[in-house]
């Protein structure tokens, strides 16, 4: 069912800003960004052993590829900064768990 | 919510007792005190950016768990070190015998960001209003999904031919595997010999799983989705609606299962 506001009526669970389209120029360029750290990705796999600078290195792209899909394809970017927030802060907590995991997990296999 | 139903247009007198602003004052209404939204987005996207987050919670759990578990395994004598998954993970459909690590993988990444960028371009042309575009670059996202789900398919079936199991797989590599396989290159023939692999730790296939197979229900359920705003495009319910916000919000949910994927993708094969 839909609710119709009159004209001078403001709905708060219906209401729809107006959006304006920004254009694809900007969508087409994160794409072949995307595109690029994927290659990078497989690249640098082949190309560097087993190493904690390679792991580094792909969870880095892994955060690069995040900005780009959540900020353009997302659009988080034109939202409004307390949004961003609303998203960014809780992440940095599981980056700081993921973090922490990972070194316990290490830790733990010493005890073993 | 009319998926298949015609509903005529018809108005309705709103009833929220709060609802007796217009629409220009809306700006003029303090931003935190209530009776509007304090963001630029709808309610409903607002809702969907929630679930988001908490769903992004569930997926961290997950992927730590995985993280927790592979750095402390060790070897012992009921189970050998974990492997490395592109030894494992080296096949390619309808290419037989072929070392491929990693190649099948990526295929399915391009395939999930291709599919993303058209499900953008649909909300692009959501925010024009033009109807003939959202339904085409909709119909390719469908696509893109459901040949990912194909794909991820094929993984799962390939991966239990050779012997994945939640309680138990046979991929622990031996000394004589690790010798195997450090003379075979990429492209090469190459088949697992006799005495190559034993039993393997029991996570590496169970984690395998449950986390591709988590992320796949959340494509499945996407590509549903995707299919049902799809038919209501085709009806014209967002036209008769005036904007198509629907789609973005369909869209912000399939940009996540991406989102999700390269995460997927990062700490399963590459690290």
């Amino acid at each position: 069912m839909e609710f119709y506001t009159k004209p001078g009526e403001y709905d708060p669970i219906n209401y729809v800003p107006h959006t304006e389209s920004h254009g694809t120029k900007e969508l087409w360029k994160t794409f072949w960004i995307l595109l690029g750290i994927t290659l990078l990705d497989f690249i640098i796999y082949f190309a560097l052993g087993p190493s904690g600078y390679r792991n580094f290195i792909f969870i880095f792209f892994g955060i690069v590829k995040a900005y780009y899909i959540v900020g353009a394809f997302m659009h988080l970017k034109h939202e409004k900064i307390n949004l961003a927030l609303i998203i960014l802060v809780p992440t940095i907590f599981i980056l700081g768990l993921i973090m922490g995991l990972l070194y316990e997990g290490n830790a733990l296999s010493m005890i073993k | 919510m009319d998926f298949l139903v015609f509903i005529p247009l018809f108005r309705t007198v709103e009833f929220t007792p709060m609802a007796n602003h217009s629409e220009a004052s809306f700006e003029k209404m303090p931003m935190w005190a209530g009776g509007r939204s304090p963001f630029n987005v709808s309610y409903g996207k607002l809702m969907m950016w929630i679930f988001l987050l908490s769903d992004a919670f569930t997926f961290s759990s997950l992927l730590v768990q995985y993280g927790a578990q592979r750095f402390s395994n060790i070897e012992s004598q009921v189970t050998t070190k974990w492997p490395d998954p592109a030894s494992i993970f080296n096949h390619f459909p309808f290419i037989h015998g072929i070392h491929l690590p990693l190649l099948f993988v990526s295929v399915m990444t391009f395939i999930l960001i291709l599919s993303s960028v058209t499900m953008v371009l649909a909300v692009e042309a959501g925010h024009r209003n033009s109807k003939k575009e959202v339904q085409k670059y909709m119909l390719y996202t469908i696509v893109g999904g459901a040949a990912f789900l194909g794909c991820q398919a094929w993984e799962w079936s390939t991966f239990i031919h050779e012997g994945a199991r939640l309680w138990g797989n046979t991929f622990g590599i031996t000394e004589q595997g690790y010798k195997h396989l450090s003379e075979v290159a990429f492209g090469d023939h190459f088949h697992w010999e006799e005495g190559d692999r034993t039993n393997g730790p029991v996570p590496f296939a169970a984690l395998f799983f449950i986390v591709t197979g988590f992320h796949g229900f959340h494509v499945f359920s996407g590509v549903v989705i995707n299919v049902v705003v799809y038919i209501m495009t085709v009806r014209g319910v967002f036209e008769r609606r005036g904007h198509y916000e629907m789609i973005e919000k369909a869209g912000l949910y399939w940009h996540f299962v991406d989102l999700v994927w390269v995460f997927v993708f990062t700490f399963f094969y590459l690290i």
